[in-house]
């Protein structure tokens, strides 16, 4: 009798898994990995401009040092992090991530803000050229960290609600750090890259 | 009370327009044989490569900037084949004077973000600037079929001439069915059974179905035939009752877009 009680408490147990949140668990950390992957992907993207930017810029207005500085100084910070996949469990080193590619964004918002001070830099077909790809680049940014945003939200909800919760509980699963409302009111503000005159 | 809040939010987004055509226009800024010439330029060319262009003007994308609006309308309407991501969205915000291009995840090789960036700047936004928005669009159209076309991208599957197997099978298995059972009538279970296996063969191998696999199918309708096809006929109608029926709406092949493209003012 108590056998047959302890093999139906095992079956109940593994059928307990599907309705558990087990599963959903696993799918949702997978989806916000690889949104994940794709914020840094185009992050990478924009840092691989920089030094272009910068050298065109330079050519034009060299004097321009203070804001040509602070974007190779930006530039490095943001190279300096190591990311690694424990980022996204790691609320501190996010917040650090995130300031640091915030200042980047900062920046380079100023450096062109500047060059709009210089005409024929801002006819410069090279200098336009990089300018539509950094435009394109922060779009996609955009479009990446909503999409993170969309991802982590799903799996937050799925992680603190009952009967859930008690799952991520006992497998270790937390809740995951997304993009603040302040930092992204501050980052998504791509910066102002239109030199069309009007 | 927060519930509301966001709803009010949400309700001032523009709308997005349901898509139906290739070339959407809400601002009656295009003649209708003008509309009709962009539709059948891009559907000639997604009949010849596969990939899908969109038009769409509206007045104004306020109070999202055009960026968030188009990838809105981007996620919504799927251009672009499923896998290939090969759609591209023209869309024009009249009010705004503004345009932006937005490339499928598998057209930013084809037309980087500094080359839609030209194609706005050096084609659309001077026609645009004299008023002449057909011509801007059309040469803009032009210039997107031009890039794709020299991009290596898995032939379109057509749907008039070749069928698949996939899609002559359920055809063959009705009709298969329904002759079976006439013939049978007609010439008796053996030979109306041969009769209808040869016939299924012979239409399968003429449709392009390799010589094996068509006799094999002949041989299955002689069988079927030959059993008796009454229950078999009604589950055979049954399931695949209904299908096909191409109507003039055209929709999205599940595209997926990531942001790339260009925006531009006039």
């Amino acid at each position: 009798m108590k056998h047959l009680v302890l093999r139906f408490l095992a079956v109940l147990f593994v059928l307990s898994l599907t309705g558990c949140g087990y599963n959903t668990f696993q799918s949702l950390d997978e989806e916000s990995k690889a949104s994940w992957s794709e914020v840094l992907n185009q992050y990478q993207r924009r840092a691989d401009l920089v030094p272009n930017l910068v050298n065109v810029v330079k050519g034009y207005a060299s004097h321009e040092k203070e804001v040509l500085t602070q974007v190779a100084d930006a530039r490095s910070k943001v190279g300096s992090i190591q990311v690694t996949p424990e980022l996204l469990n790691d609320p501190e080193a996010f917040a650090k991530f995130q300031a640091a590619q915030g200042q980047l964004t900062s920046a380079l918002s100023r450096l062109l803000a500047v060059s709009e001070n210089y005409p024929n830099l801002k006819a410069d077909q090279g200098f336009r050229d990089l300018q539509a790809q950094l435009e394109g680049t922060e779009n996609r940014i955009t479009v990446a960290r909503n999409r993170y945003i969309e991802t982590i939200k799903n799996y937050n909800v799925a992680v603190r609600s009952f009967p859930n919760n008690l799952t991520a509980m006992a497998l270790g699963y937390k809740a995951k750090p997304s993009f603040t409302v302040e930092n992204e009111k501050a980052i998504s503000v791509a910066p102002t890259v239109n030199f069309e005159s009007k | 009370m927060m519930l509301l809040a966001s709803f009010n939010v949400h309700a001032e987004l523009a709308p997005i327009p349901v898509l139906q055509h290739r070339v959407t226009d809400l601002t009656q800024t295009l003649s209708a044989q003008q509309q009709s010439a962009l539709e059948q330029k891009i559907a000639a060319f997604e009949q010849e490569k596969g990939s899908q262009i969109a038009v769409l003007i509206i007045p104004t994308t306020q109070p999202e900037a055009i960026e968030q609006y188009s990838i809105r309308v981007a996620e919504a309407w799927k251009i672009g084949r499923e896998k290939e991501d090969d759609g591209v969205l023209l869309l024009v915000a009249k009010d705004d004077h503004k345009m932006r291009i937005e490339v499928g995840y598998g057209l930013e090789g084809a037309i980087p973000d500094l080359i839609a960036k030209r194609v706005i700047t050096e084609i659309m936004a001077p026609s645009f600037k004299q008023g002449d928005f057909y011509g801007g669009i059309s040469k803009a159209v032009d210039a997107l079929i031009g890039l794709i076309a020299g991009e290596q991208l898995p032939a379109p599957v057509n749907q008039n001439g070749q069928n698949s197997f996939g899609d002559l099978l359920p055809l063959l298995l009705v009709g298969g069915l329904i002759l079976g059972s006439i013939l049978r009538a007609v010439f008796g279970d053996f030979f109306g059974g041969i009769l209808n296996g040869g016939v299924v063969a012979a239409l399968a191998w003429f449709f392009g179905v390799a010589l094996l696999i068509a006799l094999i199918l002949g041989i299955v309708a002689f069988i079927l035939t030959l059993i008796g096809p009454s229950g078999l006929g009604q589950l055979g109608s049954g399931s695949y009752s209904g299908g096909g029926g191409h109507s003039d709406s055209w929709s999205g092949g599940g595209g997926d877009f990531g942001g790339g493209g260009a925006s531009g003012d006039w």
